[in-house]
């Protein structure tokens, strides 16, 4: 396990901007592909940074589930639905923008809560090794979390039959 | 000496062993031979009541297996509730025929697979546990709703389960992230132990995690406000799925309510019990009201199924001993009742093809037997003595009325009168109206069976209480 690091300011600052630049991309995109493309910017920069603090497990599951399967499902949703830039434009109405801003603004008001006022809290913070490491969380899966891990696998079994069972037209 | 972990994980493994079982012979077996793999899957249930009686009389209550694991009387009496429901519902599933046109082998499975998850809910100690439970009934259940592929209603319905249940299973876990940060624990004595410091009045955080994680479970119970999804998806599902909607999951979502808010937040109780209570009468209300005007028998059972989750709400709300052993002697009667009317349903639509209620005119005279047990079970359904929905009411309208919610009482006592006018006019088309085709009903020899089991449990729950009574009591909190 790494000993807990801070991360190198310039590094930090660079990789932040690039997610506000990809987070900015997503909201100002005219063509839903760009969006979806912008966001894999935000979420590359988001592991980066799980990298810098250590937690490299983090940050491959970072790029496999997100960036990689739950932005692929985006793009097919995106090119499915294949809508006309005119309805785009004409589906910006003013209350989604207002609840747009009012939700991010609950959203922003949470996060800078939990950071600066919850965060600065003495002794919740504890400059310990993350514990975001493959070998610690595959100890935690099959020590601690064994159940819960074996009831996902019979989770993921269900979710293989059902497609099976509801795709296919003869079985 | 075989460690209490594995003794018992005993239940789960065999119907892990159950399900690999029935998965290789529906590998082999042909498609033809599926009823026999239905009277298999009822059999290889069996075993599971006495191995759960051997446990509660031997094993002593205990978190086990890293604390995810909890072994206590009330998850045991919920695991038998399961086991009963899914034999019942199984025996449904043979009835089905032809309804389902491919992959009987893979409905048991399904079945299975859901018990699975309820009697994995019923001993979670632990809310990564419970999650992962809660979405093994789910998505069985997602799944096991859309099976008839060329209905276009079974379709709608489990394309609605879907998107309503995830939003509800978002809730949910954004429920418990809140209550995690609040508590800095996952672990259900750990998290008792830490809201045992908040006993005036929840901090903002733990009271925003209940609601949400409140409406994620609610959904699940069908109370108001998330009842939305039930008529149409109770309609569209086949109708053995429908039935263990009905019982199943809504017994596994009144568990998970009362492992949240009777053991974790008891001492919160003041500030719950309201809301829950006006859930409870609402819920009632919409449920019996709604039923008036339907049409189709799955529709109208949709609603009262409504209305008995409201009632089932009561002994929580109560917070008392009294209240939440009157909630699981509710669901014991309720689980014979509701799972009879719905093995006629099964059996009359397997013959004539229809869930409307005006095509019932005259079942006396087609099936007598049927029609004598879907008027008992009606009867005990709408709570009329000496039958065990009677018993169930009772106990709960008074644990209301000791608590002091008296408005709660009468809500509950009005809606047996609604409930009365709509069962009974099922009766009265059954045994009054002439019948449009007269050729009898055949009822198979597991149905009788089953239905006759059903109306003997009727009758003895609702005259012989005692037993039952001290199970239910043994079972509960406090």
């Amino acid at each position: 396990m790494t000993a807990f690091q801070m991360v190198h300011p310039l590094l930090f600052y660079t990789l932040s901007g690039l997610m506000v630049v990809g987070a900015l991309g997503v909201i100002f995109a005219r063509v839903p592909i760009y969006a979806v493309l912008s966001l894999v910017i935000t979420l590359f920069g988001m592991s980066a940074l799980f990298v810098a603090l250590g937690a490299y497990f983090v940050a491959a599951i970072q790029v496999l589930v997100y960036a990689g399967a739950v932005l692929v499902l985006f793009l097919f949703v995106v090119m499915l639905l294949d809508m006309a830039p005119e309805a785009l434009f004409r589906a910006r109405s003013r209350i989604m923008m207002v609840a747009g801003i009012a939700f991010g603004g609950i959203f922003l008001w949470q996060l800078v809560h939990v950071t600066v006022v919850i965060g600065g809290r003495p002794g919740l913070f504890t400059k310990q090794p993350v514990a975001g490491t493959t070998a610690a969380v595959g100890k935690l899966l099959f020590t601690t979390y064994a159940l819960p891990f074996e009831a996902a696998s019979m989770l993921l079994l269900v979710g293989i039959i059902g497609a099976i069972v509801l795709a296919k037209k003869k079985l | 000496m075989i460690p209490a972990g594995l003794l018992a994980l005993l239940p789960e493994l065999w119907i892990g062993l159950l399900f690999s079982a029935i998965l290789a012979l529906d590998l082999r077996w042909k498609e033809t031979r599926s009823s026999t793999m239905g009277m298999l899957t009822a059999v290889g249930l069996m075993p599971l009541f006495p191995l759960l009686w051997w446990q509660h009389s031997s094993l002593h209550p205990a978190d086990l297996l890293s604390g995810m694991y909890r072994l206590d009387p009330m998850a045991l009496l919920f695991k038998g509730i399961f086991s009963a429901s899914a034999i019942l519902v199984t025996l449904m599933t043979r009835e089905l025929g032809k309804t389902i046109q491919r992959g009987h082998g893979e409905f048991y499975l399904l079945l299975l697979t859901a018990t699975l998850g309820m009697f994995f809910a019923a001993s979670s100690a632990n809310f990564i546990m419970l999650f992962v439970s809660l979405e093994l009934i789910a998505i069985t259940f997602y799944v096991l709703t859309a099976y008839l592929q060329t209905d276009l209603h079974s379709l709608e319905a489990g394309m609605k389960y879907l998107v309503l249940g995830s939003l509800a299973s978002g809730l949910l876990l954004y429920g418990f992230a809140f209550i995690y940060g609040a508590t800095g624990s996952l672990q259900f004595s750990k998290i008792q132990e830490a809201l045992s410091h908040h006993q005036a009045s929840l901090p903002v955080p733990l009271l925003f995690g209940l609601l949400l994680a409140l409406s994620g479970i609610l959904f699940k119970v069908a109370a108001v406000p998330f009842q939305l999804w039930v008529p149409d998806v109770y309609q569209g599902a086949p109708t053995p799925v429908t039935a263990f909607l009905s019982v199943g999951s809504k017994a596994a979502g009144i568990l998970v309510v009362f492992r949240v808010l009777q053991e974790l937040f008891l001492l919160q109780a003041h500030q719950w019990s309201p809301i829950i209570a006006w859930i409870a009468g609402l819920t009632i209300a919409y449920g019996n009201l709604g039923a008036i005007p339907q049409t189709n028998i799955k529709r109208l059972l949709g609603y009262s199924s409504i209305g008995h989750a409201g009632y089932l709400l009561i002994g929580i709300a109560t917070a008392t001993t009294l209240g939440s052993a009157g909630t699981n002697f509710y669901l014991i009667s309720y689980l014979f009742t509701n799972l009879a009317v719905f093995l006629v349903v099964t059996a009359f639509s397997r013959q004539t093809g229809s869930d409307e209620i005006r095509d019932y005119a005259g079942l006396s005279k087609r099936s007598p037997f049927l029609a004598a047990a879907m008027f008992i079970a009606l009867l005990s359904l709408a709570g009329v003595p000496p039958l065990a929905g009677f018993f169930g009411k009772f106990l709960l309208l008074m644990s209301a009325v000791t608590e002091g919610y008296l408005p709660l009482a009468i809500v509950g006592a009005a809606a047996v009168v609604v409930s009365l006018y709509y069962y009974l006019l099922i009766v009265y088309t059954m045994y009054a109206d002439k019948p449009e085709d007269p050729t009898p009903i055949p009822v198979s020899a597991p149905v009788r069976l089953a239905l006759l089991l059903c109306l003997v449990a009727m009758l003895g729950i609702g005259i012989w209480q005692g037993p039952f009574l001290r199970i239910s009591l043994a079972a509960s909190f406090q």
